[in-house]
Protein backbone atom coordinates (compact mmCIF):
# COMPACT_ATOMS: atom_id res chain seq x y z
CA UNK A 1 0.00 0.00 0.00
CA UNK A 2 1.19 3.47 -0.62
CA UNK A 3 2.06 5.47 2.78
CA UNK A 4 0.39 8.83 2.01
CA UNK A 5 -2.42 8.95 3.71
CA UNK A 6 -4.35 12.27 2.60
CA UNK A 7 -5.34 13.73 -1.08
CA UNK A 8 -5.11 17.27 -0.52
CA UNK A 9 -4.27 20.22 2.08
CA UNK A 10 -7.36 22.41 1.63
CA UNK A 11 -5.61 25.39 4.43
CA UNK A 12 -2.12 26.29 5.54
CA UNK A 13 -1.13 28.73 8.11
CA UNK A 14 2.17 28.79 8.46
CA UNK A 15 3.82 27.03 12.16
CA UNK A 16 -0.25 27.43 13.40
CA UNK A 17 -2.57 25.36 11.70
CA UNK A 18 -3.11 23.01 8.44
CA UNK A 19 -6.46 21.59 7.11
CA UNK A 20 -6.23 18.55 4.92
CA UNK A 21 -8.83 16.06 3.18
CA UNK A 22 -9.01 12.53 2.67
CA UNK A 23 -11.58 10.24 0.74
CA UNK A 24 -11.95 6.32 1.77
CA UNK A 25 -12.21 4.39 -1.14
CA UNK A 26 -12.28 0.67 -2.15
CA UNK A 27 -9.29 1.06 -4.10
CA UNK A 28 -7.58 0.92 -1.29
CA UNK A 29 -5.89 -3.01 -0.51
CA UNK A 30 -6.48 -2.04 3.70
CA UNK A 31 -9.92 -1.87 3.11
CA UNK A 32 -10.57 -5.83 1.96
CA UNK A 33 -8.60 -6.86 4.47
CA UNK A 34 -10.12 -4.72 7.17
CA UNK A 35 -12.82 -6.40 7.74
CA UNK A 36 -13.26 -9.15 5.30
CA UNK A 37 -16.36 -11.50 5.65
CA UNK A 38 -14.35 -13.75 7.61
CA UNK A 39 -13.92 -11.30 10.63
CA UNK A 40 -17.71 -9.84 10.75
CA UNK A 41 -20.10 -12.33 12.82
CA UNK A 42 -23.08 -12.07 10.06
CA UNK A 43 -20.36 -13.41 7.63
CA UNK A 44 -20.35 -9.55 5.46
CA UNK A 45 -17.39 -7.71 5.10
CA UNK A 46 -17.13 -4.34 6.71
CA UNK A 47 -14.66 -2.10 4.90
CA UNK A 48 -13.92 0.94 7.24
CA UNK A 49 -10.20 2.32 7.55
CA UNK A 50 -8.01 1.04 10.62
CA UNK A 51 -8.35 3.80 13.11
CA UNK A 52 -4.39 3.84 13.40
CA UNK A 53 -4.60 5.18 9.94
CA UNK A 54 -6.63 7.40 10.71
CA UNK A 55 -3.84 8.78 13.20
CA UNK A 56 -1.63 7.96 10.35
CA UNK A 57 -3.27 10.49 8.26
CA UNK A 58 -3.09 13.16 11.57
CA UNK A 59 0.38 12.59 12.11
CA UNK A 60 0.93 13.33 8.02
CA UNK A 61 -1.16 16.61 8.24
CA UNK A 62 0.49 17.65 11.37
CA UNK A 63 4.05 16.54 10.68
CA UNK A 64 3.75 18.50 7.57
CA UNK A 65 2.77 21.15 9.27
CA UNK A 66 5.38 21.07 11.57
CA UNK A 67 7.76 20.58 8.97
CA UNK A 68 6.88 23.17 7.02
CA UNK A 69 7.20 26.14 9.89
CA UNK A 70 10.93 25.23 9.55
CA UNK A 71 10.79 24.79 5.55
CA UNK A 72 11.30 21.51 5.84
CA UNK A 73 14.80 21.44 7.24
CA UNK A 74 14.31 19.38 10.17
CA UNK A 75 13.64 15.74 10.21
CA UNK A 76 10.32 15.32 11.99
CA UNK A 77 9.47 12.05 14.10
CA UNK A 78 6.74 10.96 15.58
CA UNK A 79 7.44 10.55 19.32
CA UNK A 80 3.68 10.33 21.15
CA UNK A 81 0.58 9.26 20.70
CA UNK A 82 -0.53 11.36 23.25
CA UNK A 83 -4.32 11.09 23.47
CA UNK A 84 -7.18 9.83 20.53
CA UNK A 85 -10.49 9.23 21.27
CA UNK A 86 -12.58 7.70 18.64
CA UNK A 87 -16.29 8.96 18.56
CA UNK A 88 -18.45 5.03 18.96
CA UNK A 89 -20.28 3.68 16.24
CA UNK A 90 -18.75 5.19 13.89
CA UNK A 91 -16.39 4.26 11.03
CA UNK A 92 -14.91 5.59 7.83
CA UNK A 93 -16.76 3.82 5.27
CA UNK A 94 -15.98 3.89 1.70
CA UNK A 95 -16.92 7.08 0.14
CA UNK A 96 -16.64 9.01 3.45
CA UNK A 97 -14.44 11.90 3.26
CA UNK A 98 -12.37 12.25 6.58
CA UNK A 99 -10.85 16.08 7.43
CA UNK A 100 -7.98 16.86 9.37
CA UNK A 101 -7.42 20.03 11.19
CA UNK A 102 -3.97 19.49 12.85
CA UNK A 103 -3.08 22.84 15.38
CA UNK A 104 0.40 23.21 16.76
CA UNK A 105 0.24 23.93 20.51
CA UNK A 106 4.04 24.35 20.72
CA UNK A 107 7.23 23.84 18.52
CA UNK A 108 10.66 24.32 19.31
CA UNK A 109 14.59 23.47 18.55
CA UNK A 110 13.80 20.04 19.97
CA UNK A 111 10.00 18.98 18.26
CA UNK A 112 6.54 20.13 18.53
CA UNK A 113 3.47 19.08 19.87
CA UNK A 114 -0.19 19.38 17.95
CA UNK A 115 -3.45 18.70 18.66
CA UNK A 116 -5.95 17.57 15.95
CA UNK A 117 -9.67 17.07 14.87
CA UNK A 118 -10.44 14.67 11.69
CA UNK A 119 -14.32 14.75 11.25
CA UNK A 120 -16.20 12.39 8.89
CA UNK A 121 -18.43 13.52 5.74
CA UNK A 122 -20.27 10.53 4.90
CA UNK A 123 -20.69 9.52 1.50
CA UNK A 124 -22.12 11.91 -0.75
CA UNK A 125 -22.66 14.63 2.24
CA UNK A 126 -21.15 17.82 2.25
CA UNK A 127 -19.41 20.36 4.49
CA UNK A 128 -22.26 20.59 6.47
CA UNK A 129 -22.71 17.08 7.33
CA UNK A 130 -18.84 16.36 9.14
CA UNK A 131 -19.64 14.69 11.92
CA UNK A 132 -16.92 14.50 14.98
CA UNK A 133 -14.62 11.46 14.56
CA UNK A 134 -11.71 11.45 16.23
CA UNK A 135 -9.38 14.00 18.21
CA UNK A 136 -5.85 13.17 18.46
CA UNK A 137 -3.01 14.85 20.40
CA UNK A 138 0.53 13.97 19.27
CA UNK A 139 4.14 14.84 19.83
CA UNK A 140 7.30 14.95 17.21
CA UNK A 141 10.90 15.24 17.78
CA UNK A 142 13.34 16.94 15.58
CA UNK A 143 16.00 13.82 15.25
CA UNK A 144 19.22 15.88 14.52
CA UNK A 145 18.17 17.60 17.69
CA UNK A 146 17.00 14.50 20.07
CA UNK A 147 18.76 11.33 18.79
CA UNK A 148 22.33 11.89 17.24
CA UNK A 149 24.09 9.01 17.50
CA UNK A 150 21.07 6.90 15.66
CA UNK A 151 21.43 5.83 12.52
CA UNK A 152 19.73 8.77 11.35
CA UNK A 153 20.84 9.48 7.64
CA UNK A 154 22.26 13.06 7.08
CA UNK A 155 19.78 14.12 4.08
CA UNK A 156 15.89 14.54 4.88
CA UNK A 157 14.38 11.60 4.44
CA UNK A 158 11.16 12.32 5.89
CA UNK A 159 9.99 15.00 3.45
CA UNK A 160 10.23 12.89 0.25
CA UNK A 161 8.46 13.62 -3.18
CA UNK A 162 5.30 12.37 -2.51
CA UNK A 163 5.23 15.00 0.27
CA UNK A 164 6.30 17.55 -2.08
CA UNK A 165 4.38 16.44 -4.95
CA UNK A 166 1.45 16.81 -2.20
CA UNK A 167 2.23 20.57 -1.72
CA UNK A 168 2.60 20.72 -5.70
CA UNK A 169 -1.49 19.39 -6.09
CA UNK A 170 -2.38 21.77 -2.93
CA UNK A 171 -1.20 24.84 -4.72
CA UNK A 172 1.39 25.16 -1.99
CA UNK A 173 5.04 26.69 -2.68
CA UNK A 174 7.89 24.13 -2.38
CA UNK A 175 10.43 25.17 0.02
CA UNK A 176 13.68 26.50 -1.60
CA UNK A 177 15.83 23.45 -2.28
CA UNK A 178 13.21 21.06 -2.21
CA UNK B 1 -2.37 34.97 43.75
CA UNK B 2 -1.57 31.84 45.69
CA UNK B 3 -2.77 28.14 44.42
CA UNK B 4 -4.15 25.91 47.80
CA UNK B 5 -2.80 22.93 47.35
CA UNK B 6 -5.80 20.44 46.72
CA UNK B 7 -6.22 22.82 43.65
CA UNK B 8 -3.32 22.62 42.28
CA UNK B 9 -3.32 19.16 43.33
CA UNK B 10 -6.63 19.01 41.07
CA UNK B 11 -5.09 20.07 38.21
CA UNK B 12 -1.61 18.45 38.41
CA UNK B 13 -3.64 15.45 38.27
CA UNK B 14 -5.71 16.49 35.35
CA UNK B 15 -2.37 17.13 33.39
CA UNK B 16 -0.58 13.86 34.48
CA UNK B 17 -4.05 11.69 33.15
CA UNK B 18 -3.63 13.38 29.32
CA UNK B 19 0.21 13.25 28.98
CA UNK B 20 0.87 9.52 30.55
CA UNK B 21 -2.55 7.91 29.82
CA UNK B 22 -2.97 6.98 33.80
CA UNK B 23 -6.39 6.54 35.64
CA UNK B 24 -7.05 9.54 37.76
CA UNK B 25 -7.05 7.28 40.95
CA UNK B 26 -3.12 6.03 40.10
CA UNK B 27 -2.56 10.13 40.44
CA UNK B 28 -1.55 10.08 44.42
CA UNK B 29 0.82 12.66 45.84
CA UNK B 30 3.71 10.42 46.76
CA UNK B 31 3.36 8.20 43.00
CA UNK B 32 6.45 8.64 41.43
CA UNK B 33 6.57 10.08 37.62
CA UNK B 34 8.58 7.29 36.30
CA UNK B 35 8.52 3.85 38.41
CA UNK B 36 4.74 4.05 39.54
CA UNK B 37 2.68 6.47 36.41
CA UNK B 38 5.32 5.22 34.00
CA UNK B 39 6.48 8.69 32.79
CA UNK B 40 9.00 8.54 29.73
CA UNK B 41 11.78 11.30 29.01
CA UNK B 42 9.26 12.59 26.21
CA UNK B 43 6.45 12.43 28.44
CA UNK B 44 8.32 15.27 30.69
CA UNK B 45 8.29 17.37 27.67
CA UNK B 46 4.52 16.84 27.37
CA UNK B 47 4.10 17.49 31.02
CA UNK B 48 5.44 20.38 31.00
CA UNK B 49 3.41 22.05 27.67
CA UNK B 50 0.33 20.67 29.49
CA UNK B 51 1.54 22.30 33.35
CA UNK B 52 1.90 25.88 31.14
CA UNK B 53 -1.28 25.86 29.54
CA UNK B 54 -2.98 24.70 32.48
CA UNK B 55 -1.69 27.19 34.94
CA UNK B 56 -0.74 30.08 32.68
CA UNK B 57 2.98 29.81 33.64
CA UNK B 58 6.48 29.81 31.85
CA UNK B 59 8.86 26.38 33.03
CA UNK B 60 11.83 25.01 31.25
CA UNK B 61 12.16 21.44 31.59
CA UNK B 62 15.01 21.85 33.21
CA UNK B 63 13.90 23.83 36.71
CA UNK B 64 11.32 21.18 36.92
CA UNK B 65 13.43 18.14 36.47
CA UNK B 66 16.95 18.68 36.73
CA UNK B 67 18.13 15.84 34.83
CA UNK B 68 21.29 17.54 33.75
CA UNK B 69 23.15 17.44 37.02
CA UNK B 70 22.75 13.85 36.91
CA UNK B 71 25.42 13.57 33.42
CA UNK B 72 27.99 16.30 34.70
CA UNK B 73 30.88 14.76 35.94
CA UNK B 74 31.28 17.81 38.88
CA UNK B 75 28.14 16.26 40.51
CA UNK B 76 28.48 12.79 39.96
CA UNK B 77 31.40 10.05 40.09
CA UNK B 78 31.09 6.66 39.28
CA UNK B 79 27.28 6.56 39.45
CA UNK B 80 27.11 8.05 43.01
CA UNK B 81 26.28 11.62 43.35
CA UNK B 82 28.66 13.41 45.00
CA UNK B 83 28.09 16.28 48.10
CA UNK B 84 27.96 19.13 45.53
CA UNK B 85 25.34 16.84 43.53
CA UNK B 86 23.44 16.43 46.71
CA UNK B 87 23.87 20.61 47.44
CA UNK B 88 22.79 21.77 43.86
CA UNK B 89 19.67 19.06 43.41
CA UNK B 90 18.47 20.59 46.73
CA UNK B 91 18.58 24.15 45.13
CA UNK B 92 17.04 23.08 41.96
CA UNK B 93 14.22 20.88 43.93
CA UNK B 94 13.84 23.14 47.32
CA UNK B 95 10.35 21.14 47.28
CA UNK B 96 11.49 17.77 46.67
CA UNK B 97 12.13 15.11 49.61
CA UNK B 98 15.43 14.20 47.89
CA UNK B 99 16.70 11.93 51.84
CA UNK B 100 16.10 8.84 49.90
CA UNK B 101 18.77 9.60 47.39
CA UNK B 102 20.83 11.63 50.23
CA UNK B 103 21.50 8.38 51.69
CA UNK B 104 21.74 5.61 48.97
CA UNK B 105 23.43 8.58 46.59
CA UNK B 106 22.37 6.19 43.56
CA UNK B 107 21.79 7.88 40.22
CA UNK B 108 19.27 5.41 39.17
CA UNK B 109 16.98 6.36 42.84
CA UNK B 110 17.00 10.16 41.20
CA UNK B 111 13.32 8.78 39.42
CA UNK B 112 12.23 7.75 43.10
CA UNK B 113 12.09 11.06 44.60
CA UNK B 114 10.62 12.42 41.83
CA UNK B 115 6.50 12.48 42.86
CA UNK B 116 3.75 14.44 41.87
CA UNK B 117 3.55 16.16 45.14
CA UNK B 118 7.14 17.42 44.00
CA UNK B 119 5.07 18.96 40.98
CA UNK B 120 2.65 20.34 43.14
CA UNK B 121 4.88 21.53 45.03
CA UNK B 122 7.03 23.76 42.37
CA UNK B 123 3.45 24.58 40.63
CA UNK B 124 2.74 26.47 44.08
CA UNK B 125 5.62 28.11 44.22
CA UNK B 126 5.70 29.17 40.26
CA UNK B 127 2.07 30.46 40.76
CA UNK B 128 2.54 32.52 43.56
CA UNK C 1 -1.24 -6.05 0.50
CA UNK C 2 -1.74 -8.32 3.56
CA UNK C 3 -3.27 -6.05 6.67
CA UNK C 4 -2.83 -9.40 8.63
CA UNK C 5 0.29 -8.66 10.48
CA UNK C 6 1.29 -10.98 13.28
CA UNK C 7 3.74 -13.63 11.73
CA UNK C 8 3.29 -16.31 14.58
CA UNK C 9 2.20 -15.94 18.03
CA UNK C 10 4.56 -17.00 20.84
CA UNK C 11 3.21 -17.32 24.02
CA UNK C 12 -0.34 -16.51 25.41
CA UNK C 13 -2.26 -16.96 28.85
CA UNK C 14 -5.61 -15.76 29.92
CA UNK C 15 -4.22 -12.01 30.02
CA UNK C 16 -1.76 -12.11 28.11
CA UNK C 17 0.31 -12.82 24.72
CA UNK C 18 3.23 -12.32 22.68
CA UNK C 19 3.32 -12.22 18.81
CA UNK C 20 5.74 -11.72 16.44
CA UNK C 21 5.59 -9.82 13.63
CA UNK C 22 8.70 -9.83 10.69
CA UNK C 23 9.35 -7.20 8.82
CA UNK C 24 10.13 -7.22 5.13
CA UNK C 25 9.14 -7.51 1.67
CA UNK C 26 5.45 -8.21 2.22
CA UNK C 27 5.80 -5.01 3.83
CA UNK C 28 5.39 -2.56 0.79
CA UNK C 29 4.54 0.74 2.36
CA UNK C 30 8.33 1.00 3.40
CA UNK C 31 8.67 1.98 -0.07
CA UNK C 32 7.16 5.22 0.88
CA UNK C 33 8.18 4.87 4.81
CA UNK C 34 11.42 6.04 3.68
CA UNK C 35 12.46 5.30 0.19
CA UNK C 36 15.99 6.25 1.33
CA UNK C 37 15.72 4.82 4.72
CA UNK C 38 13.05 2.52 5.90
CA UNK C 39 11.57 2.32 8.84
CA UNK C 40 8.57 0.59 10.50
CA UNK C 41 5.70 3.40 10.89
CA UNK C 42 4.62 4.13 14.36
CA UNK C 43 0.92 3.46 13.74
CA UNK C 44 1.85 -0.12 12.18
CA UNK C 45 4.14 -0.66 15.53
CA UNK C 46 0.56 0.29 16.83
CA UNK C 47 -1.39 -1.75 14.77
CA UNK C 48 0.73 -4.66 15.60
CA UNK C 49 0.40 -4.33 19.43
CA UNK C 50 -3.69 -3.72 18.15
CA UNK C 51 -4.09 -7.11 16.31
CA UNK C 52 -2.14 -8.82 19.11
CA UNK C 53 -4.83 -7.63 21.21
CA UNK C 54 -7.40 -8.71 19.14
CA UNK C 55 -6.04 -11.94 18.92
CA UNK C 56 -6.56 -11.96 22.79
CA UNK C 57 -9.48 -10.61 23.43
CA UNK C 58 -10.45 -13.29 20.48
CA UNK C 59 -9.14 -16.41 23.08
CA UNK C 60 -11.00 -14.81 25.73
CA UNK C 61 -14.46 -14.31 23.64
CA UNK C 62 -13.81 -18.27 22.80
CA UNK C 63 -12.62 -18.14 19.10
CA UNK C 64 -11.33 -20.59 17.70
CA UNK C 65 -7.40 -20.03 17.18
CA UNK C 66 -7.36 -20.59 13.73
CA UNK C 67 -10.52 -18.64 13.01
CA UNK C 68 -9.98 -14.75 11.27
CA UNK C 69 -9.60 -12.06 14.04
CA UNK C 70 -12.85 -10.68 14.93
CA UNK C 71 -13.67 -7.07 13.38
CA UNK C 72 -12.51 -5.01 16.21
CA UNK C 73 -11.07 -0.88 16.24
CA UNK C 74 -9.51 1.53 18.56
CA UNK C 75 -11.91 3.21 20.63
CA UNK C 76 -8.96 5.01 22.39
CA UNK C 77 -5.60 5.50 22.57
CA UNK C 78 -3.86 6.63 26.43
CA UNK C 79 -0.18 7.35 25.63
CA UNK C 80 1.61 5.35 22.91
CA UNK C 81 5.63 6.28 22.56
CA UNK C 82 8.28 5.25 20.45
CA UNK C 83 11.79 4.59 21.94
CA UNK C 84 13.63 2.64 18.93
CA UNK C 85 13.60 1.87 15.25
CA UNK C 86 12.20 -1.11 13.86
CA UNK C 87 13.98 -1.92 10.33
CA UNK C 88 13.34 -3.96 7.24
CA UNK C 89 14.90 -7.79 8.66
CA UNK C 90 14.10 -7.40 12.07
CA UNK C 91 11.61 -8.75 14.15
CA UNK C 92 8.96 -7.09 16.56
CA UNK C 93 7.57 -9.04 19.32
CA UNK C 94 4.41 -7.30 20.89
CA UNK C 95 3.47 -8.23 24.61
CA UNK C 96 -0.11 -7.26 25.46
CA UNK C 97 -1.73 -7.65 28.55
CA UNK C 98 -5.29 -7.15 29.26
CA UNK C 99 -5.74 -4.18 31.82
CA UNK C 100 -10.05 -4.55 31.73
CA UNK C 101 -12.95 -6.47 30.14
CA UNK C 102 -16.46 -5.99 29.57
CA UNK C 103 -17.02 -8.64 27.14
CA UNK C 104 -20.83 -7.90 27.01
CA UNK C 105 -20.06 -4.24 25.75
CA UNK C 106 -17.36 -5.60 23.35
CA UNK C 107 -14.71 -3.21 24.84
CA UNK C 108 -11.05 -4.27 26.29
CA UNK C 109 -8.28 -2.15 27.85
CA UNK C 110 -4.87 -3.12 26.93
CA UNK C 111 -1.26 -2.24 27.75
CA UNK C 112 1.46 -3.14 25.34
CA UNK C 113 4.86 -3.36 24.76
CA UNK C 114 6.64 -3.64 21.19
CA UNK C 115 10.37 -4.79 21.35
CA UNK C 116 13.25 -5.30 18.62
CA UNK C 117 15.93 -6.92 19.59
CA UNK C 118 15.57 -6.69 23.28
CA UNK C 119 14.83 -3.23 23.02
CA UNK C 120 11.73 -1.21 23.82
CA UNK C 121 10.37 0.31 20.62
CA UNK C 122 7.13 1.22 21.10
CA UNK C 123 4.83 0.89 24.50
CA UNK C 124 1.58 2.50 25.32
CA UNK C 125 -2.17 1.81 26.70
CA UNK C 126 -5.25 1.90 24.46
CA UNK C 127 -8.78 0.51 24.05
CA UNK C 128 -10.26 -1.51 21.63
CA UNK C 129 -14.53 -2.04 20.52
CA UNK C 130 -15.89 -4.70 18.42
CA UNK C 131 -17.70 -3.77 15.25
CA UNK C 132 -20.89 -4.25 14.80
CA UNK C 133 -22.21 -5.70 11.21
CA UNK C 134 -24.43 -2.58 11.48
CA UNK C 135 -21.79 -0.24 11.51
CA UNK C 136 -20.99 -1.02 7.60
CA UNK C 137 -23.60 1.23 6.21
CA UNK C 138 -21.67 3.91 8.05
CA UNK C 139 -24.02 6.69 8.69
CA UNK C 140 -27.57 5.20 9.94
CA UNK C 141 -29.58 8.71 9.26
CA UNK C 142 -28.17 8.50 5.50
CA UNK C 143 -28.89 5.21 5.11
CA UNK C 144 -32.78 5.42 5.62
CA UNK C 145 -33.02 8.14 2.65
Amino acid sequence: MRWVWLDRIVELEKSKRLVAVRTVSWGEDVLHDHFAKEQVSDGRAVPCMPHTLVIEGMAQAAGVLAGHANDFREKVILAKIGKAMFTPDLLATPGSTLRHTATIERIDASGAATSGVVELIPPGGGADDARPFATIDLMFSHVDQNRQGLAFPEHNFVFTEQFMALLDVSGIARPVGH
Amino acid sequence: MPIEYEEAMAKVTEVLEDALGVDEDEVTPEATLGPDLGAESIDYLDIVFRLEKSFGIKIDQAELMPNEVLTDPTYVDGGKITDAGIAELKAKMPHADLSSIESSRDVDDFEKVFTVDTIVKFVQARVD
Amino acid sequence: MRFELLDEIAERSADRLVAHKHVGEADDYLRDHFPSFPILPGVMMLETLVQAARRLAADLRGVPQDAALPAMVVAEVRKVTYAAMVRPGQTLTAEVKLRKADADAGVFDFEGVGTVEGKEAVKGRFRLRAVNPSERLGQPALAEN
